[in-house]
């Protein structure tokens, strides 16, 4: 019986599916990912894939390229004065908006001054247009925007500043608009939107720029990662944005699909955090600070790097699909990653005699080792969000290798939520694993070892450095870009050095494409995202 | 008269009932741990000042409810201030005038979210438990008119078998299977379609609904044959059965007009409160197959500490549930009189 029920769904399947299909002129690109834009609203956007639609959409000042440079966009030439505070772009004529209105500096001025004066935007206020003092269009279509201060890295903090038609915007809520209708000037123009369904871009074939040969881009929400791999395997999408690395293997022996791996665009890290705050300089506004007084000994964190084989996280977590990891600066930021650093090398034996050196010794023959004064053993917290998928194997990873120490790990997941409460600047933990999504300027990700960072939650390993804190304001504003590299580079060396944190790997993008469908998907740079504007102007059907 | 007394009195516990799962919903999510306007995000970009302008936004800032400032960690706040300075008494007076407030997630109104879930999920219920039903209760009676065979005994075990599969794991192998076929693994509808005519359109989506609502038919389909199975077999052993018989009454006669009536009893309290609880129970199948439902903003909404969201939604699931159990109540005196509201 319930086969016959099962022939009879599939009969009514192939009926129905027979009736599908239509026509097949136009060339659309069916992407699928496994999230959703949260808001289209800009200013009130915090995941990727909202990021993703805009870059797409909107333009910006400049274009982000996929190794690392920037190259301007809306505006044809930028001159700065000499003390460095005042920037003068002129913005390209005939620019025209997607519903055919022009683009002009006065949009950008008031875009930007929109950003500058809207606190609740979380990114676009908080972090980007900090340095903003003053932004006028003038006659002449340019944009003067005086800054607070000379700053070295202002195609970065511009390039997520994407331009808003003045003549729609004006008029509405700036935080409740959920901007469906999305007028932008960009080389895909919005044309159906569903949230957590699908993104149905069209080609703004009279881009300036960089008009798309394609005719059609979908973007559809899978929530199942298992699903997404499947529907590439049959073709239902022509590329997907990601896939459990378990997916990998499999796809690597299809014929018709291409694995691509590499840097994501947005650089995102994964470490192993240690608590090495010190009660006596507690945040006082919730700071707890109950890290195991161990964890504050460089020679231990020093013994814990020498007992962690980076290549085996790697192998077994990863699937081999990861690059090992040394500071927070990971080596998708190009030039920022400091390659000249030395690892320390997976050695047991030499990790034991540093313990060994520094007192460390089992005094109560329980097979943990224990501090040099006998007070605890050192067993030590391990904690990670519940949603981490990396997270579990990598802790049994760690209690076995640093079990080869005497040293004994508790290991609980955590509701992420609760894991924040527990993390900074509250410091109520050992060790943590979690990780950091950032900007392609290494600036952000500097910021979270300075003692600045401690008490706003932050720093997270309560890591306090006077040297490494006049560096990183040195950084701040040096506006010689070697210069710069030098100081960054030197950060990274003092961070690497004190063994701050270990960084197990470096995340990759591990994607897929279609190779029966679409030809021109941009693969050979350091870094690999096939949703990004890179590719989808460039891709054409396979003839 | 008494039976509309009753009514009411029952239909008055529903809506204390309702009352009360306003209240709790409020303080449930507020015990929970963290901070809504950080929401697990790890981004050295958000700073301290953003995080303030959201919580202002989200009104968090303000005091849970007179004398507490927050509930996790409790931390005791003025007792003397305007109630409708409170985050609690706000969210009462807003719902009282239908809102429910923004997504801190996806900065839109809660109603206009869940009104556009709701109805996707009640179309993946609504076929889903109609033929869950049609083919339990034939299934079922089939296997009780032919009970003691070896058909009976391999219905049986096909039910339990059914019945016990986890919804996940029935929905991946499905999934898998379907996809291999060329149906649709994800969504409701092909993207792109909306400019198709109507029923180009409506063919589309219901190929999308072919793997979820087999997987959901499936799984009830084998407690619904269970209940009408061993119900009938008792209803079948009854005398006046075999009264029925003996008037000369032949099989399918007795079966209409005499068995499957009140052999449906039991079978529609189970519907009426799985019905309730679908609503909420379907989080597996929409997550699976992606169906944008009510289930999936749910577990997004968890994920995200959504408040107003997970607020709206399970306000909306407590109201099904209850309204279900009231109908089950209501219905249960008129197909059996001998049940008497009390």
């Amino acid at each position: 019986m319930k086969q016959k029920v099962l022939y009879l769904f599939m009969l009514v399947a192939l009926v129905i599916s027979a009736c599908g299909g239509g026509g097949n002129q136009p060339a659309i690109v069916r992407a699928g990912w496994a999230g959703s834009p949260d808001t289209l609203n800009p200013g009130m956007a915090i995941l990727t894939e909202a990021y993703t639609v805009f870059e797409l959409v909107y333009d910006s000042m400049y274009d982000l390229n996929l190794d690392g440079s920037f190259t301007l966009s809306l505006a044809e030439s930028a001159n700065v004065s000499d003390d460095g505070t005042v920037w003068t772009f002129k913005i390209r004529d005939g620019l025209k908006w997607h519903d055919g209105e022009p683009l002009t500096a006065e949009d950008v001025a008031w875009t930007y001054n929109l950003y500058k004066d809207t606190p609740e935007y979380p990114y676009l206020n908080g972090y980007y247009t900090t340095y903003f003092d003053t932004i006028e269009a003038t006659d002449n279509n340019e944009v003067v925007l005086t800054l607070t201060e000379a700053i070295p890295n202002i195609e970065s903090q511009l390039v997520f500043l994407y331009i808003l038609p003045k003549h729609i915007w004006e008029g509405v809520d700036k935080l409740e608009y959920e901007n469906t209708e999305m007028i932008g000037s960009g080389p895909f123009k919005m044309a159906e939107y569903v949230q957590n369904e699908f993104v149905r871009l069209t080609a703004n074939k009279d881009h300036f720029l960089t008009p798309p040969k394609v005719d059609e881009v979908i973007f559809q929400t899978f929530e199942n990662q298992d699903a997404l791999v499947q529907a590439i395997k049959t073709g239902q999408v022509d590329m997907i944005t990601e896939m459990p690395n378990t997916a990998a293997e499999s796809l690597k022996t299809d014929e018709n699909i291409e694995l691509v791996v590499g840097a994501p665009l947005s650089p995102g890290v994964t470490d192993i955090i240690f608590n090495q705050t010190d009660p006596e300089n507690c945040p006082p506004e919730g700071g707890l600070c109950t890290g195991h007084p161990a964890l504050r000994d460089r020679n231990l964190r020093l013994a814990l790097a020498h007992a962690t084989d980076k290549q085996k996280l790697i192998d077994v977590i990863l699937l081999g699909l990861g690059n090992p990891g040394l500071t927070l600066i990971p080596d998708g930021l190009g030039v920022w990653y400091n390659d000249t650093l030395a690892d320390y090398e997976y050695d047991t034996a030499k990790a034991n005699r540093i313990l060994d050196d520094a007192g460390y010794v089992d005094a109560d023959g329980d097979g943990i080792r224990d501090m040099p004064d006998g007070s605890r053993p050192l067993t030590f917290r391990l904690n990670w969000p519940s949603d981490s998928i990396t997270a579990p194997r990598m802790s049994e990873l760690l209690a076995e290798m640093w079990g080869e120490l005497g040293i004994s790990l508790e290991p609980q997941a955590v509701d992420p939520d609760a894991l924040t409460a527990q993390c900074c600047p509250a410091f109520d933990f050992d060790i943590m694993l979690w990780g950091w999504a950032s900007d392609p300027d290494p600036s952000a990700l500097l910021y979270v070892y300075t003692s600045e960072a401690v008490p706003t939650g932050s720093s997270e390993t309560g890591y306090s450095n006077p040297e490494y804190d006049d560096l990183y304001a040195k950084q701040q504003v040096e506006l010689n870009f070697d210069a710069r590299k030098d100081i960054v580079w030197q950060m990274q060396k003092i961070v690497h050095d004190d063994v701050v944190y270990i960084i197990p790997f470096y995340d990759a993008n591990v994607q897929a494409y279609r190779t029966d469908r679409f030809t021109g998907w941009v693969i050979d740079q350091a870094k690999v995202e096939l949703s990004d504007i890179t590719s989808l102007v460039l891709i054409e059907p396979v003839k | 008269m008494d039976r509309t007394r009753a009514i009411l009195r029952k239909a008055a516990w529903s809506v204390f009932t309702i009352l009360f799962v306003i209240i709790l919903n409020f303080f449930l999510f507020r015990v929970l741990p963290g901070d809504p306007a950080r929401a697990g995000i790890r981004d050295p970009r958000l700073n301290k000042d953003a995080i303030e302008a959201l919580r202002v936004r989200f009104g968090l800032d303000k005091p849970v409810i007179n004398c507490f400032e927050t509930l996790n960690p409790v931390k005791l706040g003025d007792c003397a201030i305007n109630p409708m300075e409170t985050q609690f008494f706000i969210y009462v007076r807003n719902l009282l005038q239908g809102e429910m407030g923004f997504s801190y997630h996806t900065n839109r109104p809660v109603v206009d979210i869940l009104g556009e879930r709701l109805w996707n999920t009640i179309l993946l219920i609504g076929v889903g438990q109609i033929l869950s039903i049609i083919f339990g209760v034939a299934i079922g009676v089939f296997a009780a008119w032919k009970a003691r065979t070896s058909l009976d005994y391999g219905a049986v075990a096909a039910s339990l078998v059914a019945w016990s599969l986890p919804t996940f794991w029935l929905a991946i192998l499905l999934l898998f299977w379907g996809s291999t076929i060329g149906l649709p693994v994800a969504g409701k509808a092909t993207p792109g379609m909306s400019s198709y005519p109507l029923l180009q359109q409506w063919g589309d989506i219901a190929r999308h609904m072919l793997l979820p609502t087999l997987t959901y038919t499936i799984v009830y389909m084998g407690e619904y044959t269970l209940i009408m199975r061993s119900s009938l077999l008792d209803v079948l052993s009854e005398d006046y059965i075999l009264t029925a018989r003996a008037k000369g009454l032949n099989s399918f006669q007795i079966l209409r007009d005499h068995a499957l009536k009140n052999a449906m009893l039991p079978l529609v309290t189970v519907i009426a409160i799985n019905l309730g609880f679908t609503v909420a129970g379907v989080i597996q199948i929409e997550s699976v197959f992606s169906w944008p439902g009510l289930g999936n903003a749910i577990y997004e909404a968890v994920v995200r500490r959504d408040f107003p969201v997970l607020q709206g939604a399970f306000l909306l699931i407590a109201v099904t549930v209850i309204l279900a159990n009231l109908f089950a109540d209501l219905t249960y005196t008129y197909l059996d009189p001998r049940v008497r509201v009390e």
